[in-house]
Parts: C-alpha cells; structure tokens; sequence
C-alpha cells in the first residue's frame, strides 16, 4: 500500500517537474557527491541541459582567475562525454593550468571572440552541435534576450553552458540585467589554503562558492576544495568515480562577504 | 641610343619596326607619335591578363614580355569545344582593344610558334602540328637570338628542313638548346610552365547570358556551382579540404573567395553556407558574368552511411567538423585551436596551437600535472612593485600588484627556469635570464605564479614580476 502510495506520489511530482519546465526534456544532473551541496540543488546535482553564471569577486572580475579554474573544474566531469567549447575574448587562459587541475586539455577547443555579440554567438552555435558537451564563454553580461537563446541551445542536444562574467582590464562596471535565464548563479572566489599537517608550502586549492541563485533550489555558501589537483596519483584516482570537488566547509549565508568588504571591517 | 621597342600595325605599314633607331623612324615617318617603354607597367599589365584568363582556364602561365600561355586541356568541353573558346576568346580581348594573335595545338612550343608566325587563329588538329610549323621560321622555335640568326645564315629558312636533317648533327651544329626546342615543339620533349596559380584538374565554370548582381543570385549560382563540382567529387569518391569561388566581373575583375574545411568534404549544401557570409561582401560591379570554382587538396573520402541507430554516440562528422568549419570560416582559421603540448620548460613556449580537428598526434610528453602551473597566463609578466622579501633568496612577504597590496600567507619555491641555452649563441647566454618562480597565497587566499628575474646581484634590487594567477 505504500509502495502504492510512494509510486503515485513520485508520478505526481514528476508531472509537477514537466509541468515546471514547460516541457523541456530533463538531461539529467551532475550531483557534486556532497549531500550538503547537491540538497539546494534541483534534482539533487548541476542541471544538464541548462547554463550557469559564474562571477568573480573583486579582482577576480578582471582576471577571472578562481571562476575559471572553478568552471573547469565543474565541467571536467563533462569533458569525459564529448568536447568542451571555451570562448575567450582574450587569449589568456592557459592549457597546463587547466590540466593540473585534472581537466581534460585535449579535449578543450579555444575560440577566441572578437566581440561580446560574437561570443556569445559562437557559444550558442557550439552548444546546439551534437558531440560538444560543455560550452563556457567568457563575456561580460548575459540580458534576457541572450540568456533566453542561450536556453534553447541548450535544449537542442542537451549542452551545458557556463558564462563567466569578466569584465576587461581597467573597464567600468556595467549594470547587470535585472533578470537571467540562467539555471544558477555562483559567485566563485579564492581562499586560503591548507596544507597538509607538517607540511610547507601550499594545500590543494580552495574556492569560497556561493550560490547565489538556483532555480528549483536554494542558496548556499560553502568552501570547497580541487583534492586532487597537482597530484598525478590522486588525479587518477578520481578521474572515473568522483566529482573533483570536495567539500571542506559550509558557509552561513550571511558570513559570505566579498572580500573587499570584509577588509574594510 | 634610343630605340623603338614596340610598333603598332599603323605604324608597322609606314615601316616602322622594333629595334629600329628612334631617329631613323622619325625620318621614315615624321608623324609617328612615339611613348616612352615602360617595362614594369608592361609585366604588370600581363600579370593582369594571366589572371583574367583564369576565367577560361585555371591553368595560366605568363610568356613575358608580351605572351601567356593557357592550358585547356579538359576546360574546353565547358565552352562548346576549341574553336568555341578561341571565338570567345577572341570576343573578349577584342572588346578590351587588345591587339592579339591565338593559336592552339598540343604542345606550347606549337601553339607559340603557330601564334607567332603562323596564321592568325589556327587550331592545329591533335598530333597535326608538325605539317602547320614546317613552313614557320626557324625563330619561331623559341630560339635564341644568335642560334636562330647562325640557323638562316646557312640557308635554312624553314622549321621543315631542320626537322629533315639527322638528330645528330643538328645537335652537334646548332646546340642541344635548339634540338630540345624542336623537340618540344613536336611534342617529343616534355617542357614545364610556371603556371600562376597551381593547377587543379578540380574545377568548373558556371556562364550566364546576362550579368548578375543580386545578392540572392549571387548565393544561389554559388550553390549551383558547388553542387556541380561536388557531384563530381562524388562521382570519383574524393572530397576536398579547401574551395575556392571566383566571380568574374563584367569589367574583367576576378572576385574569389575561399572557404577552407576541418576535414575534407564534398557536401554541396554545406559548402554553400560556408560561402554564403563571404559572397555577400563580394561587390560585383557593374555585374558577374561567369562563376568559376576550384577544389584544392583534394583527397579520397569514403562515403558514409546514413546511421539509423539513435542510440550510439555521435561521430564527428554530424556536428563537431561542421561547428569547427563554420567557427574557423567566420572568425579565422587562427581564432579557433587546441593547445598541444611543447617539450620545453620555458612557460610561454609550452603551449603551441594546432588545428581543432585532424591534427598530426605530436610525440611531445604532455604537461607535468605534478607542477602547479596558472589557469591564467599573462602574455607578458606585469612588474610587482613595492615588493618586500626578507633575504635576497626568500619569497616575497608583501607585494602590490594593480594597485593593490598583497600580504603573502604561504609561499611555494623557487622552481628556478632557465632559458633554452643550447638554442642560442654561446656568448649571449646570461644568468639574467633565469627566472626564480615562486607560487605564493596571499592574505584572501588569491594565488598568484610570481618570479625574481636574475641572479642575486649585490648591490642591485630584485627584480620581481607577476606571470599568472592560479585563482
């Protein structure tokens, strides 16, 4: 009877779901392996089939250091399924750096844009090809109208996107969009590394994400950690089973202040 | 001493001719109207008429000073047949006031000489040009001045009595030079053309009765056009990797266009839409009259069968070959790449580009993941100023980069790089360009890849730059 009752309750919520999403096929979620994580995120994991923005803090804005390293390292799982698209408006991300981390580099392919109507453009192009499984760009804002082109792409083959918002050197912040068609927002920042006890130097890299936003989810804050980068050994490890990114804390949503802010305190 | 270099036919009947003296024309002819030679403008103007040729045959070869050379072998059938391309021919360097005589025949050094000494137009039938130069002068073998001059000097006048006189002895009396021209001629020598452009048996032509301007009909006889030579190329099972689309204008400008492909194709519809955001910046003028496309590296491609089963996973060719073309196509073949592996420990040199799609596996070992390297590299390393660091030999502690002061946290180091001394001179390798990188953290946790350039010199400050953030 309940087996009954838990069947019928499931039919249900999964019409709710079709419903929700206007039907739109569902391509399925990359959960992280953290329950803390994948508990705010719909469907338990990183909707496929859908694009996520991804901002910096502070500097980051301009360099796009810890966004990038963070993106390749959610879209390295992705990269096992086919290739992975990466608008550039300026050529400065860097092949070794991304393969340290664990990220497939050979099957990246680099586009570098001359403009942000053109990124955003290859970006649509690429994400609805069959055989290309993730797409990120590199571009300032998303507006509406973009972010809803986006969202078809996406459909069509059940690409995934990440925008990262960067802004060029020494440029002028601009208005963001009051709405996005994105499926998160992730504000991605460094943070202080721990080394292993007795040990000198640096620990595994460490990025403070906030989700900021999630449709179908909630917010949420956490420091996670890239275990197994620079280690040829526990690359291997995991590079079949898990998800590269460990958690290591969660955040209280209020604790999470740009950096910035925190300094003038 | 001035000389006449060139004599119109007016002035040829007042016995005017080239390389008379300037003054003995004058007095032959007191109303002759003389112009400076002007042999560069000459070259180029030829230049010009090889690459309006094109529009009848791909193969054109330049016969300076005042010659060109067009291998129609096979191109002919697209005009109706020989003496249909030589009427054409003739219609169109007539309308552009050129004075000319034509010839065609099956070897260059025939049709040179038919066209030089022979009738005006004769086609010589295959094989049948011996008969049609026997009655030419020996000069229209292409000979050189003094052997042509030594050649009539002993009373030979025709090309017919050089040709009955033994191998042998001519070879001996007048040099190899003049046997190998004979020989040529006839078609017993094989003799090699500087063709203009390299020569492709992939080609086809499409004319219209009037001239076309319209952007959609520009679009459109460009499909027609590939679909032409596509069916072609899969009649014979080849594709190409790389097309090429001329527009002849009206006023005899060539307009081409290319479009280059991943892998090597023939799909016309495909190909048509690679065209299409190039043809539409094609001005065409006063109007296009003929379409002429090319296929170049042309190689077998083996014909695909259409895949029933939804389920196993895509192959390329279904949409990562066309994403890379249409990519390469519209943005340049240079903005889209894959980073490949160098083996050399200099940073910058790391990472070479290669082509997205069909590039040769490289033997180099891939990038030690074991040594931190930035996700972010800067093209060139930005100076840190204000940099404090506690012995000449240690890490930073504090630096300011853009403004803003860092505090270093934790600090990994020296990874010490040197140049590639062994490709340089030996006398200008230098320890000032060893580079000592560090990988520091700073008080937000932000990572950065910094290095002191030199040796420790007493005496002198560090000098320290920042060539990458690890973020």
């Amino acid at each position: 009877m309940s087996d009954f009752r838990g069947k019928r309750l499931a039919a249900l919520q999964a019409r709710i779901a079709a419903l929700e999403t206007g039907g739109r096929t569902d391509f399925g979620v990359l959960p992280f392996g953290e329950a803390s994580l994948d508990g705010r995120l719909p469907g338990g994991g990183l909707p496929l089939g859908r694009w996520h923005e991804i901002t910096g803090e502070g500097l980051e804005v301009e360099t796009s250091a810890a966004p990038s390293a963070f993106t390749a390292l959610l879209a390295a799982p992705l990269a096992r399924r086919g290739e992975v698209v990466w608008v550039v408006r300026r050529d400065d991300l860097w092949a070794p750096g991304l393969a340290g981390l664990g990220f497939p580099a050979g099957r990246l392919i680099q586009v570098c844009a001359r403009d942000e109507a053109e990124a955003l453009s290859v970006m649509e192009d690429a994400l609805s090809t069959v055989g290309v499984a993730c797409v990120v760009g590199e571009v300032e804002t998303v507006d509406l109208t973009a972010g809803r082109r986006l969202q078809l792409a996406c459909e069509r083959h059940g690409g995934t996107g990440f925008v990262i918002h960067r802004r060029p050197f020494g440029g002028t912040a601009r208005r963001e969009p009051a709405g996005s068609a994105a499926a998160t927002r992730w504000r991605v920042g460094s943070a202080p590394s721990e080394p292993p006890a007795g040990e000198f130097g640096l620990g595994a890299p460490r990025f403070r994400a906030h989700l900021e936003r999630c449709r179908g989810g909630r917010t949420g804050a956490w420091i996670v950690e890239a275990a197994g980068a620079y280690s040829r050994t526990l690359l291997e490890e995991t590079a079949d089973v898990a998800h590269p990114l460990r958690l290591v804390a969660e955040l209280g949503d209020r604790q999470l202040a740009p950096a910035s802010e925190r300094r003038a305190a | 001493m001035r000389r006449i270099a060139a004599a119109s036919a007016e002035a040829q009947v007042l016995r005017v001719y080239a390389g008379q003296k300037a003054t003995d024309a004058k007095a032959i002819a007191p109303e002759l109207v003389t112009a400076e030679a002007e042999p560069e403008a000459d070259a180029d103007a030829l230049t010009a008429l090889v690459d309006w040729c094109v529009r009848f045959s791909p193969a054109v070869a330049a016969d300076p000073p005042d010659g060109l050379f067009l291998d129609i072998a096979g191109v002919e059938h697209l005009f109706g047949g020989e003496a249909e391309l030589m009427a054409e021919l003739r219609d169109r360097l007539f309308a552009n006031g050129l004075p000319f005589r034509l010839a065609i025949a099956d070897t260059a050094g025939a049709a040179w000489a038919l066209a030089h000494s022979g009738k005006d137009g004769t086609i010589a039938p295959p094989r049948g040009q011996a008969p049609l130069i026997a009655p030419l002068p020996p000069a229209a073998l292409r000979l050189d001045p003094e052997a042509a001059a030594q050649i009539e000097r002993l009373g030979l006048r025709r090309v017919g009595q050089l040709m009955d006189i033994p191998r042998g002895p001519l070879g001996r009396r007048f040099g190899a030079h003049a046997l190998a021209r004979l020989d040529q001629a006839l078609g017993r020598a094989p003799e090699a053309l500087a063709f203009r452009r390299p020569p492709t048996p992939w080609i086809d032509r499409l004319a219209f009765f009037e001239p076309i301007s319209a952007p959609e009909d520009m679009a459109r006889v460009t499909e027609d056009a590939c679909a032409r030579l596509c069916a072609r190329l899969e009649a014979e099972g080849r594709g190409a990797r790389r097309f090429e689309v001329g527009f002849c204008r009206v006023d005899g400008k060539i307009a081409a266009v290319e479009v280059g492909l991943a892998a090597a194709g023939r799909d016309a519809r495909r190909l048509a839409r690679l065209f299409a955001p190039k043809v539409e910046t094609v001005d065409p003028g006063f109007g296009i009259d003929a379409v002429l496309i090319a296929a170049y590296e042309v190689e077998a491609v083996a014909g695909r069968q259409v895949r029933l089963e939804a389920g196993l996973a895509p192959a390329p060719e279904d949409g990562l070959i066309p994403l890379v073309d249409r990519l390469a196509n519209r943005l340049g073949p240079e903005r889209v790449w894959r980073a490949a592996p160098v083996e050399s420990h200099v940073p910058e040199l790391s990472v070479a580009r290669e082509a997205p799609l069909g590039a040769e596996a490289s033997n180099a070992q891939p990038w030690d993941v074991e040594a931190p390297r930035p996700t972010r590299l800067f093209r060139r390393p930005e100076p840190l100023e204000g940099v404090i660091a506690l012995t000449p030999d240690d890490p930073p502690s504090q630096f300011r980069w853009r403004g803003r002061t860092h505090r270093v946290r934790r600090a990994e180091g020296p990874e010490r790089i040197g140049e590639e001394w062994w490709t340089r001179d030996i006398g200008e390798v230098s320890v000032a360009r060893v580079r000592d990188y560090y990988r520091v953290e700073d008080q937000d946790g932000a990572r950065f890849w910094l290095f002191r350039a030199g040796l420790y010199q007493p005496g002198e400050p560090a000098k320290w730059w920042l060539h990458g953030v690890f973020g």
